[in-house]
């Protein structure tokens, strides 16, 4: 290559870079939710991209029969989410959650199944997006071109991650949830109600989810099905940031962001699963533990 | 042969014989509805397999449905074979995809098996929308067939087949070596039990039933496309059919298919929207109630009456695993 294409091809992958890390903060919420429940309460939520996708659905009807900012709708999607998030563990997920995981597997399939198929018979199959006076907007640093709500986005997304690293590190209820997730015996004799606590920590994933939801509206069309693609983005940013830690899940979802922009860029925009699903099997068969190499325990 | 075994003989042949005149008897949308019966017997059977006796929970055996499906339809299509052609092409196919896919996955346990298995599936959805033989996300079309009671027995086929597969590997030498692998895999290892190949053997013909039923689902729709196919509802609905009617048994999962697709099949003409929700509800509830299946719960106790006995296997379930 000579040098007067270097520049175009640089100019590329830089705004390939830009683009990655960007969305990559939206992945990394959707992935601390996920993260928090399978480390605390050893629970895959297959579920967990349909409550994204009701986090989306409450920015979008705010957004559109309210003219409420979408920044704005965040803490409400995602005061709704914990609000059911709580009720769910409580009634539901704390009966079985000492069974096997193919049992608690099962129990949140069937909260994808009744949520997904219940928002596809209440808001229909249509295809929504959130568009404000702002979303065409760009800054132009140098050579690369930033979008606007894309920056925005992604600083919400840090925002919404050293909240949840206060909470976990410097609260009574961070404790007890990290008490909790190290040994669940030990935690009930010093006297944590473990019910209550397994409860919260449902409850903030299910709020992270509803913001990442509401953040993912944003940036992706929203419909009742899109939960899947998120679950499973979700799972991946686990596997790649390693359990366990809320900087794991922030540096897992950058890391995905990238991956999955610079795959469109070259591959075309149909390979993003095929990436994914390759740096998933290829990181955990060569470091189980995660690329951050951290043990299976939530950490502040 | 003891008398149990003679029971167990005459009942099957007096089943089969039963299946083999029922379609002259029926409607066609019985007919099809049984089909379809079939078909999820099919697929909890094969779970079963690798599910219920190995005790590796694959969350992807859609992967297997759309190699089936999709092998018969390009084998048909392209190279005009007959379907009694295409079919077991599509199976063995699939029976070496997940020896391949098997080598690396089966290495993962538990949540990572089960989540690799999903988007190995997701994968494949994606490379079959991707080239071009598949007709790419369009789909294909399949000749249609002269008559579609054909269909019935091929699944009918293809259900024994899965049953006897049920019946064969726990009487056999593998058989043993998985139901070790099940219960402890390292105390397995130890003494002397290589793991992967018996869990590729049960991954492999679970994958060969699988794709038995989605090329013979191909031929019976005459039409797929990359959604069809690869679609998780159909691995989600034979895992919890095996579940419901009880994980390692023979007929477990062929009447979970049963008692759970007819109330599907009942609950589609109440609400075609709102049938995935019920069903959803239910897995829900069963989850809960019956974690270790029907079978179980109607389990005789000594010195009680089925009722109690009931109550007190959910009683039971619930203070189990609650916190």
């Amino acid at each position: 290559m000579d040098g007067t294409q270097i520049s175009p091809s640089v100019q590329i992958a830089l705004q390939n870079a830009v683009n990655g890390l960007l969305i990559g903060g939206t992945y990394a919420t959707v992935g601390l939710g996920m993260s928090l429940v399978w480390g605390v309460l050893n629970v895959i939520n297959i579920a967990h991209g349909a409550f994204v996708m009701l986090g989306a659905y409450t920015t979008y009807w705010l957004f559109t029969l309210y003219g409420i900012d979408p920044f704005v709708t965040l803490p409400v999607a995602g005061a709704a989410l914990f609000v059911l998030g709580y009720g769910l563990q409580r009634v539901v997920v704390n009966q079985v959650i000492r069974a096997s995981f193919l049992i608690t597997f099962l129990l949140t399939f069937s909260f994808d199944l009744v949520v997904t198929n219940g928002a596809l018979a209440v808001w229909t199959a249509d295809v929504r997006a959130v568009t404000t006076a702002y979303s065409g907007r760009a800054l132009h640093l140098g050579p690369v071109i930033v979008p606007a709500i894309r920056l925005m986005t992604l600083a919400a997304a840090l925002v919404v991650a050293l909240l949840l690293h206060l909470l976990m590190s410097r609260t009574r209820l961070g404790s007890a949830i990290r008490a909790t997730a190290s040994d669940q015996d030990a935690a009930r004799l010093m006297g944590i109600p473990i019910a209550h606590v397994y409860a919260m920590t449902f409850a903030i994933a299910l709020a992270t989810a509803g913001i990442a939801g509401g953040l993912a509206g944003m940036s992706f069309p929203i419909y009742p099905a899109m939960g899947a693609n998120y679950t499973f983005i979700g799972f991946v940013v686990c596997v790649l940031g390693g359990l366990g830690s809320v900087t794991g899940a922030l540096i897992g979802g950058l890391i995905f962001g990238l991956l999955t922009t610079y795959a469109a860029g070259w591959l075309g925009p149909n390979y993003d699963y095929i990436v994914a699903f390759s740096a998933l099997i290829l990181v955990l068969l060569v470091r189980p533990a995660g690329l951050l190499g951290r043990t299976a325990r939530f950490r502040g | 042969m003891t008398r149990r075994e003679a029971t167990g003989i005459a009942a099957a042949a007096a089943v089969i014989v039963v299946t083999l005149v029922l379609p002259g008897a029926l409607n066609t949308y019985y007919i099809r509805i049984i089909t379809g019966i079939f078909m999820f017997g099919i697929l909890a059977s094969a779970w079963n397999l690798i599910g219920g006796y190995t005790g590796y929970p694959d969350f992807g055996g859609a992967a297997f449905i759309g190699i089936g499906a999709y092998t018969t339809g390009i084998l048909m299509v392209r190279s005009h074979l007959p379907f009694a052609v295409a079919l077991p092409a599509g199976c063995v196919l699939a029976a070496a995809a997940a020896g391949a896919m098997g080598a690396l996955l089966l290495r993962l346990r538990g949540h990572y098996f089960a989540i690799a298995t999903l988007g190995f599936m997701l994968v494949l959805r994606q490379l079959t929308a991707n080239l071009e033989i598949t007709g790419g996300g369009s789909g294909m079309n399949l000749p249609p067939a002269s008559d579609f009671k054909i269909f019935y027995y091929w699944m009918l086929g293809g259900l024994v087949l899965a049953v006897l597969a049920g019946f064969a590997l726990p009487r056999s030498r593998p058989g043993y070596a998985i139901a070790a692998i099940r219960e402890n895999q390292d105390a397995a290892q130890v003494l002397g039990i290589e793991p992967l190949p018996y869990k590729i053997l049960a991954y492999a013909a679970n994958a060969f039933l699988f794709a038995a039923a989605g090329g013979i689902y191909a031929y019976w729709l005459t039409f797929i496309d990359p959604l069809t196919v690869f679609n998780i509802d159909f691995t989600v609905q034979a895992v919890v059919m095996a579940i419901f009617g009880g994980p390692g048994t023979v007929l477990g999962p062929v009447a979970g298919a049963v008692i759970l697709k007819s109330l599907d099949a009942a609950l589609t003409n109440v609400s075609l929207f709102l049938h995935n929700v019920f069903f959803g509800a239910l897995v829900c509830a069963l989850v809960i109630f019956a974690p270790r299946g029907l079978a179980e719960l109607f389990q005789l106790r000594p010195g009680r009456s089925r009722v109690a006995a009931l109550g007190a296997s959910i009683r039971e379930a619930l203070q189990e695993n609650r916190v």
